[in-house]
């Protein structure tokens, strides 16, 4: 990734030398080998402090409406191909003009999922990797050891289509292609084959875990909502318990919020603090609008939304 | 009694029978991917080798508490626990932890009966860390993986066998009326090997920062812009605060059947990292921004809470360090105030 990291600062340099942008959202390196943390970066003397590798796995985008104040320019954005998704899908939904934002693209091979390197560790402190192939070798104090990357990636990298972002101003190194199809996914097509009961089943196992703090809603670029309806107090919809009927609900009206809208980016499960696994239901649903509406969220910034669209033809044998 | 007692694994059935003889047993347990807290009955439960992802705080001041039930105008209090409560396998830090909540909710100048009648007489039985874990930092905080403040009994893990220690009374006194549980008497080489063990861990922590100034630094630091720099970022999640042995807010709901006169009133976790946390019924909220959040939080842990009852509200467990959404690590914001301060 050096190389990467090379053209991104130079190229970051220079976008705020000229003023083509006021700030850009990016990543530096976080308190370890293994994290990396959002910055903001406004002095191009501050550019050598980005960083791109497998451990910048939150989704810049949600940071995009904090940080264009009106009439100071243009706002750069490190974005892989999920990030690049979320922007193109704010423009779609009006969320951000697309003239206001300048999106740097960047090749991506995939994120970090920190519990599952941290499960592979004994949760000790890993101070240095590198890639060898298909190969994450993680180096600590007292150990090393070498690990399948698949078996660390973020789920959501794994069933991941599109690497590099459907629309970008400026790229650092090469676009990569995205696949012809969604690649294959075991895990999904096992979650497919349940039955309702059983799916049913499988969340209330997971979600019984959930402590309710809001960090795969706060972390996830498509909820955006001013005030979400779980804290809305007056009139108060829902209760705020951990109670399983409260979180549940939570859960549910979440999902239906950011149908046709999520970009599978899985920053919303990299967020939960107890791996709670958030992405098949999101999936399940992206998969059902792409079925019923033909439309993927994310690729085209001047498509409608499924949900801000009605056709005549759309399916509703589902409206009793 | 402060001799040392030496437990071998193998019998650990006999420990837990006879805490379960007197006390409802908590302890860390695996289940569904994660470890955490939960009520046990059998030693073959317990998961003694690392620490629980959430707090041990959750035992004494639950995530959410029915404090009164009612009914055509008529309430009714909830009564405590039949048996008071032993925690075998807490760590260091949540033993500590446990000691401040205590400050605030017990011997301070409000008891609150909800935590009371849970802690007053809790056996505290706590297991040295022998791995301490990426993003530990009990050291800063004058603690370390082996420390016993807040414990009643101690143990250390030597292999096959627990080191037993009592810390207090109550830990003595249980010791000694317990005579069913076979303890030995340790070796010299089992005392080496605790030594070894304890050693091997203190020197794995990362390096100790002294930070005894923060409490002054902080009282200079109100205007600071690294409170922007911090809220720029900070998600105004609940992770740091709900995952914290610490941190104690909390909301007051009341709930009520539709269509009928019965509800409940509970208490629940609250952060002040959330906007909702200080708006007021007006509309108005004190606390607007994630700046102003941020700093309340840092400003509670480092500095009022050192005005109001001598120390800082932070054990160094990690977990707040570990799980941030956003690797704002607690440590680097107390470091980079110190270095301006
Ligand atoms: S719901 Fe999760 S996967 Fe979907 S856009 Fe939000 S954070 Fe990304
Ligand atoms: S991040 Fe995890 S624990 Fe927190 S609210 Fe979301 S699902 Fe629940
Ligand atoms: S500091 Fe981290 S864990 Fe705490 S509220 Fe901010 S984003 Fe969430
Ligand atoms: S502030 Fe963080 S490290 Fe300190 S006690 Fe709370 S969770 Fe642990």
């Amino acid at each position: 990734m050096a190389d990467v990291e090379q053209v991104l600062r130079e190229t970051v340099r220079k976008l705020l030398q000229e003023q083509k942008v006021c700030r850009v959202i990016g990543y530096a390196r976080g308190s370890s080998a293994l994290r990396s943390t959002p910055v903001f970066i406004e002095d191009e003397k501050d550019a050598d402090s980005l960083v791109f590798d497998i451990t910048c796995g939150n989704n810049l985008t949600q940071y995009l409406k904090k940080c264009g104040k009106a009439g100071d320019g243009r706002v750069g954005i490190v974005a892989k191909g999920c990030d690049g998704r979320a922007v193109v899908q704010y423009i779609a939904e009006g969320q951000v003009k697309r003239e206001g934002i300048l999106i740097i693209g960047i090749p991506c091979e995939g994120v970090l999922d920190h519990r599952k390197a941290c499960d592979k560790t004994q949760g000790r402190e890993v101070s240095e990797y590198r890639i060898e192939g298909e190969k994450v070798v993680l180096k600590g104090k007292d150990f090393e050891v070498s690990l399948d990357k698949f078996d660390v990636l973020s789920d959501s990298c794994r069933r991941c289509r599109y690497p590099s972002p459907p629309v970008h101003d400026v790229f650092i190194t090469e676009p990569k292609e995205a696949a012809s199809q969604e690649p294959e996914c075991k895990e999904f097509d096992e979650f497919e084959k349940l039955d309702a009961s059983e799916r049913w089943a499988f969340f209330e196992n997971e979600f019984s875990k959930c402590i309710r703090c809001y960090a795969c809603r706060n972390a996830c670029p498509m909820c955006y909502c001013e005030e979400c309806f779980v804290d809305q107090s007056n009139p108060q919809w829902f209760g705020k318990s951990t109670d399983l009927s409260d979180t549940m609900i939570f859960h549910i009206v979440r999902v239906l919020h950011t149908a046709g809208r999520c970009v599978d980016c899985g920053a919303c499960e990299r967020a939960c603090p107890l791996g709670i696994n958030l992405g098949l239901l999101n999936k399940k649903v992206e998969k059902e609008i792409q079925e019923r509406f033909g439309y993927t969220s994310g690729l085209d910034p001047d498509e409608t939304p499924a949900m801000a669209a009605f056709d005549e033809e759309d399916k509703q044998e589902f409206i009793l | 009694m402060s001799d040392i007692l030496k437990l071998d694994k193998k019998r650990l059935d006999k420990f837990v029978a006879a805490l379960l003889s007197e006390y409802r047993l908590f302890g860390p347990v695996e289940a569904n991917g994660l470890t955490r807290f939960a009520e046990v009955e059998s030693a073959d439960a317990l998961k003694l080798d690392s620490n629980t992802d959430e707090s041990a705080k959750g035992i004494f001041f639950p995530q959410v508490e029915t404090i009164l039930t009612y009914e055509n105008g008529k309430t009714e209090t909830p009564s405590g626990p039949d048996k008071p409560i032993a925690v075998l396998g807490i760590r260091p830090c949540d033993a500590r932890s446990l000691l401040m909540l205590d400050k605030v909710f017990g011997t301070g100048k409000y008891n609150d009966s909800c935590w009371t009648r849970r802690y007053e007489n809790a056996l505290i039985i706590s297991v040295g860390c022998n791995t301490p874990r990426a993003g530990c930092f009990c050291n800063w905080l004058d603690l370390g993986p082996f420390s016993k403040q807040g414990s009643d009994i101690a143990l250390t893990d030597i292999g096959d066998a627990l080191l037993v220690e009592s810390c207090s009374e109550k830990g003595r006194g249980f010791l000694e009326s317990s005579d069913e549980i076979p303890f030995r008497k340790p070796t010299d080489d089992d005392l080496s090997k605790a030594a070894g063990v304890r050693e091997h861990a203190e020197s794995s922590m990362e390096d100790k920062v002294d930070i005894s100034s923060i409490k002054a630094v902080l009282d200079k630091s109100w205007d600071s812009s690294l409170w922007d720099e911090l809220a720029g970022k900070c998600l105004s999640c609940a992770v740091c605060a709900y995952l914290c042995p610490t941190c104690h807010c909390f909301d007051i709901q009341d709930e009520k059947m539709p269509g009928t006169s019965r509800g409940r009133r509970i208490r629940i976790w609250d952060t002040c990292m959330a906007p909702q946390f200080t708006k007021e019924a007006s509309g108005h909220n004190p606390r607007p921004t994630g700046k102003k959040r941020i700093r309340q939080r840092v400003m509670h842990k480092f500095n009022y809470f050192v005005d109001v009852f001598g120390e800082i509200a932070c054990v160094g467990c990690g977990r707040c360090v570990r799980s941030c959404p956003v690797n704002l690590d607690i440590r680097y914001v107390i470091k980079r105030f110190m270095d301006a301060g």
